[in-house]
């Protein structure tokens, strides 16, 4: 017999987390995953869905807390997400479908460590804080250490992700994530890549930092090294894009799969890099690039 | 009433479907109804060495296990018989039923499938077409030679049928030409892939079983609960609740007499429902990958002389009803071209994947994308123009056809002409951006139907029919017909359909025959109807019957308009003495001659009744860093005759288009060397969403074709289906300079094309 509660509050929630319970909130992992035959239902699962503090998204001076059940629906539409932290918006409008982006969470993605994760890059690469809960109290783990293989975070068996912590970016700076997609819609990542531009605020368009992440080309989500070095100091024009699809392209350790042979993936994140890279620069110089990226440029644009 | 004039039809059934109301098979629930649960191979080839259901009999709530033991010793199959309900000593593939069970639950029936021990002994798989024909291949079927066939079908080891079409002298031919161009193409399998997974529901009363099913093709499935059970056809009842989409995937006899099995051993009424996985795996209906080889001899003006060509065809495990696919693969790689010497061959080969069969316009999509795209090389070859080098060799009017056929007045330049110039209207190519074009053909056919009409006391009319809605509405384009044939209004009859015990036969919803045969039948139906109104009328009106009109609800005296009653009180008139019933059939249009072609393995697709013409420009745009192709909009226009139903007609091209988009670039079955499908689930078999679908311009060439369907008209439901797939690879062509010889033409393969 299974069997499924619905905290009303939080600490009752850690509780019955404490005791081995799953939580869920939007099930687009679990249940597909159920439906699927991949992974059984847990026997004692807790629904997190009807927490209010979990589906507010606060802003500070620092930065941005986005609460885990704030679906992807609301984070592609959300004003001070898609103004300060464009790549996060971008990835969320193109996960799956809009009934998956309506109930999809932005911290079950976070806990389902997935490597083909949209919201992962952004998240690398704004430099997120993952805020886990538990009885025994609060902590914060940096993103970079959070996913530690497929499927596999740095969390305990008892912490909730009530929240993701996000830094206000420098002035001058953007971020975009773009995604290689077969088609327009209910399409998983092949390859993605996320930027963030920060240009220099006297305006000859010099490059003060940057970051860099790829998407579903390594067993987690990964930061790509060097790239702040390799741009810094540099407009970013054809010879500095070449250099960012060329530190990805060796960065990136990807597999073959019925999705794409690695020499393929290897190619093509290449490509998604230097285009987040570019949209992350453009939207720098104050651009404004329609959410998501995948739908303003090329060939995946709308019109 | 001309077309133009014709109100857009709206679908009777589509308030239901659109609102949920409607119910399907899997919506079904009867009193003390069972659960079916299939156990299949999982494995491609392999010897069965134990079968044990014991402990599956053991399950609370199980009441019935059934195998191969369990059922009369029949093999049966359309053209060749050879393959059983249940597995019998040897599975083919890994979609093959096993076992079958029936419980309170479905997760008492899933648990009883579990416990079901089965051990095998590994066979040899065999999945490579040219190994499959090699001397000493492994064969799937080592006893083909006891199995019956159809007359005229050769077969040969691995080789379940064969077909060819030799004319002229095709040596001398290739010799006499200026520039001999040769090519290779090799397209995956595919699916129909239809939104509704198939269901089945059985209910035996006495000696008698109902069966519920979303099938295409209800007469097809009742034959098919004969054949294998041993009953006549009157105690079997096939009815069809609304259909989720079929394209060709819902042909045929499937699950419906193992759910009549399970429902007779268990005593209560049975349903299966099956997952999309089961959906990808097991039906004996996906589109056969192929292996083509093209050489093409043209004079330097650009005049076909000559062209060879062989293909060899994936038949999967069993023989559905593709028997007659090589030869229209055959015909496909001939193509709607004048050429005088041709000798072309096909072949369908065994192996040990899932059988194919007619998904929508069965080997026409892979047979032309290969053509079309092989016509565009030798176009470059010859350093014409390729739409010129259509127009210079395409099939007119009074042409003598590559199988020997002279066509009557055909629309096929036009169609070229029309959809060329249509596309142009777009404006300037971007450098990513390219039109490709390509023709297609496809043969309408003929076939018995029948149909019934009766008008009531009160005037309203019920059309009673064998013909099987699947979801292209042509079902309910037979009420505008029964209506002008009445001086009715479409709106005044009902239908009922789909109900084998209730409706004279019809074919089914396949092969487009629907309206073209199904609208004779209703038109002679009415028609009896309207003899019986003309009489009345005249009797009434003091005219001779001669004399009588149908229009506007009410019979007239020509000239005479004021002379009039109502079709009302005709029908109450009639209610009191001999009542108002038509019933029509009518006989199908005859095949035409063919001359100077000798053809080998002749399944009656070498001479085509009626052909349809059709041609796609397809304007693409590509992304050269990572070869994603987008197909942004499709001119098509076809000849199919008159068309009855614009709006119909327009959804049947609309859908076509964007099915031969996925076949282009997204749609294939990935097999492992297991010989089992690796993608067998939405989330990697890639379908076109609504989200990709281009504009679509469609315009019809409607030429009155005498000795066709209903009004001149011809089928429509696949020919746009055909060459939407070649137009594009066309397009792709041009843009990185060299075919993508691998269907689908995902983006990584265009991106090798271009390293």
């Amino acid at each position: 017999m299974k069997e499924l509660r619905i905290a009303t509050t939080l600490e009752e929630a850690l509780a019955l987390i404490a005791e081995g319970y799953q939580p869920v909130a939007g099930g687009t992992d679990l249940v597909v995953a159920a439906r699927g035959g991949n992974s059984e239902l847990p026997d004692h699962v807790v629904a997190i869905d009807r927490l209010a503090e979990l589906s507010e998204i606060n802003s500070s001076t620092g930065g941005l807390q986005i609460g885990a059940t704030v679906s992807h629906a609301r984070l592609m539409s959300d004003e001070s997400v898609v103004d300060g932290f464009t790549a996060l918006a971008d990835a969320a409008a193109l996960v799956g479908s809009p009934a998956t982006r309506n109930v999809g969470t932005i911290g079950g993605n976070v806990m389902n460590a997935s490597p083909a994760m949209d919201t992962g890059s952004p998240l690398v690469v704004l430099d997120a804080e993952i805020v886990l809960r538990s009885a025994r109290g609060e902590r914060l783990v940096p993103v970079s250490d959070f996913w530690t293989g497929p499927g596999q975070t740095a969390s305990e068996p008892d912490e909730l992700c009530t929240a993701v912590a996000i830094p206000n970016l420098p002035s001058d700076s953007g971020s975009a994530y773009v995604r290689l997609e077969y088609r327009r819609a209910m399409e998983i990542a092949v390859v993605g890549a996320g930027a963030v531009v920060s240009l220099d605020p006297d305006g000859d368009g010099r490059v003060v930092g940057a970051s860099l992440a790829l998407t579903a080309v390594a067993p987690t989500v990964i930061a790509v090294h060097g790239i702040a070095d390799a741009l810094i100091g540099r407009l970013i024009d054809e010879s500095a894009l070449a250099d960012v699809a060329a530190l990805a392209g060796d960065q990136a350790s990807p597999i073959s799969d019925l999705r794409a042979s690695n020499d393929y993936r290897r190619h093509t994140v290449g490509v998604m890099a230097r285009r987040a890279v570019e949209a992350a620069s453009r939207r720098a110089t104050g651009e404004s690039i329609l959410v998501p990226v995948n739908r303003s440029i090329g060939i995946g644009a709308v019109t | 009433m001309t077309i133009a004039e014709t109100p857009r039809f709206v679908r009777a059934d589509g308030p239901d479907k659109v609102t949920g109301s409607g119910r399907y098979t899997a919506d079904m629930q009867l009193a003390g109804m069972l659960a079916a649960k299939f156990k299949f191979a999982e494995v491609a080839h392999a010897r069965i060495v134990r079968l044990d259901i014991s402990a599956a009999r053991q399950i609370p709530g199980v009441l019935a296990v059934l195998t191969d033991d369990d059922v009369p010793d029949v093999r049966y199959s359309a053209g060749l018989a050879d393959r059983t309900l249940f597995a019998r000593d040897v599975v083919r593939y890994e979609g093959e039923v096993v076992a079958a069970v029936a419980a309170t639950t479905k997760e008492a029936a899933q648990a009883a499938v579990d416990a079901i021990v089965v051990e095998y002994e590994p066979l040899p798989i065999v999945d490579d077409l040219e190994a499959a024909t090699a001397d000493g291949a492994v064969l799937v079927h080592p006893e083909w030679e006891s199995y019956s066939a159809s007359p005229g079908i050769p077969r040969d080891g691995n080789v379940a049928s064969h077909s060819s079409v030799v004319r002229g002298d095709v040596v001398r031919g290739l010799s006499e030409a200026d520039i001999v161009v040769t090519s290779r193409y090799v397209a995956d399998g595919s699916h129909a892939a239809p939104i509704e997974p198939r269901a089945v529901v059985a209910q035996w009363e006495g000696d008698k079983v109902t069966i519920w099913s979303s099938t295409q093709v209800p007469f097809a499935a009742r034959d098919g609960v004969c054949h294998t059970l041993g009953l006549p056809t009157n105690r079997v009842r096939v009815i069809v609740p609304h259909m989720g989409g079929g394209f060709g995937g819902k042909c045929g006899f499937h699950y419906e007499a193992h759910v009549a099995a399970l429902a007779r051993a268990a005593r209560r009424p049975v349903k299966l429902v099956f997952t999309r996985r089961e959906e990808f795996i097991a039906p004996d209906r996906r589109r056969e990958s192929m292996i083509v080889d093209l050489t093409t001899g043209v004079k330097s003006d650009g005049t076909i002389v000559a062209r060879r060509g062989h293909a060899l065809l994936d038949n999967g495990a069993y023989t559905a009803d593709s028997s007659f696919f090589p030869q229209l693969a055959v015909m496909h790689l001939a193509g709607p071209y004048v050429i005088p010497n041709v000798e072309i061959g096909a072949e369908l080969v065994y192996t040990n994947h899932q059988p194919s069969g007619s998904v929508r316009a069965p080997t026409a999509p892979q047979a032309t994308w290969a053509r079309e795209s092989h016509t565009d090389e030798v176009a470059a070859a010859l350093g014409m123009d390729p739409v010129e080098f259509r127009l210079l060799n395409a099939v007119e009017t009074g042409t003598v056809g590559p199988s020997g056929q002279t066509y009557d007045e055909i629309g096929l330049t036009d169609c070229i002409r029309k959809a060329v110039a249509a596309s142009e209207t777009a404006g300037p190519l971007a450098d990513n951006e390219a039109v490709g074009v390509a023709v297609g053909w496809w043969p309408s056919i003929p076939a018995p139907s029948g149909a019934y009409v009766k008008i009531d006391g009160d005037g309203a009319g019920q059309i009673v029919t064998g013909a099987q809605e699947c979801g292209t509405g042509s079902v309910m384009t037979l009420r505008q017909l029964a209506a002008d044939e009445l001086g009715m209004d479409p709106e005044e009859f009902q239908i009922v359909h789909q109900d084998t015990a209730v409706a004279p036969y019809d074919t089914g919803a396949t092969g487009s025959q629907t309206l073209f045969n199904n609208g004779r039948a209703v038109i002679a139906a009415a028609g009896q109807i309207a003899e019986q109104l003309r009489e009345l009328a005249a009797d009434r009106l003091e005219a001779s019957s001669a004399d009588i009109v149908l229009s506007d609800g009410a019979a007239h005296v020509a000239g005479s308009p004021d002379r009039n009653v109502s079709i009302a009180k005709l029908a109450r008139t009639a209610s009191y003495c001999e009542l108002l019933i038509g019933h029509g059939s009518g006989p199908p249009p005859s095949a035409p001659e063919i001359s100077g072609a000798t053809c080998a393995g002749d399944a009656g697709m070498a001479a085509w009744v009626a052909p349809q013409f059709s041609c796609h420009a397809a304007r693409i745009r590509i992304d050269r860093d990572t070869g994603v192709v987008r197909v942004i909009r499709v001119d098509a226009v076809h000849d199919s005759g008159t068309i009855i139903n614009p709006t119909g007609a327009l959804g049947q091209v609309e859908g076509g288009v964007v099915m031969g988009i996925g076949q282009a670039i997204s749609e294939g079955t990935v097999y492992g060397t297991d010989g089992r499908q690796r993608n067998p689930a939405l989330l990697e078999y890639k379908l076109q969403t609504a989200a990709d679908a281009p504009e679509i311009h469609t315009q019809f060439v409607e030429i009155f074709t005498p000795d066709a369907g209903p009004r001149g008209a011809k089928g429509i439901a696949e020919a746009p289906n055909v060459p939407t797939a070649a137009a594009i690879a066309n397009a792709v062509t041009k843009l990185i300079g060299r075919p993508v010889s691998h269907l689908p033409m995902t983006p990584e393969r265009v991106w090798e094309a271009t390293r």
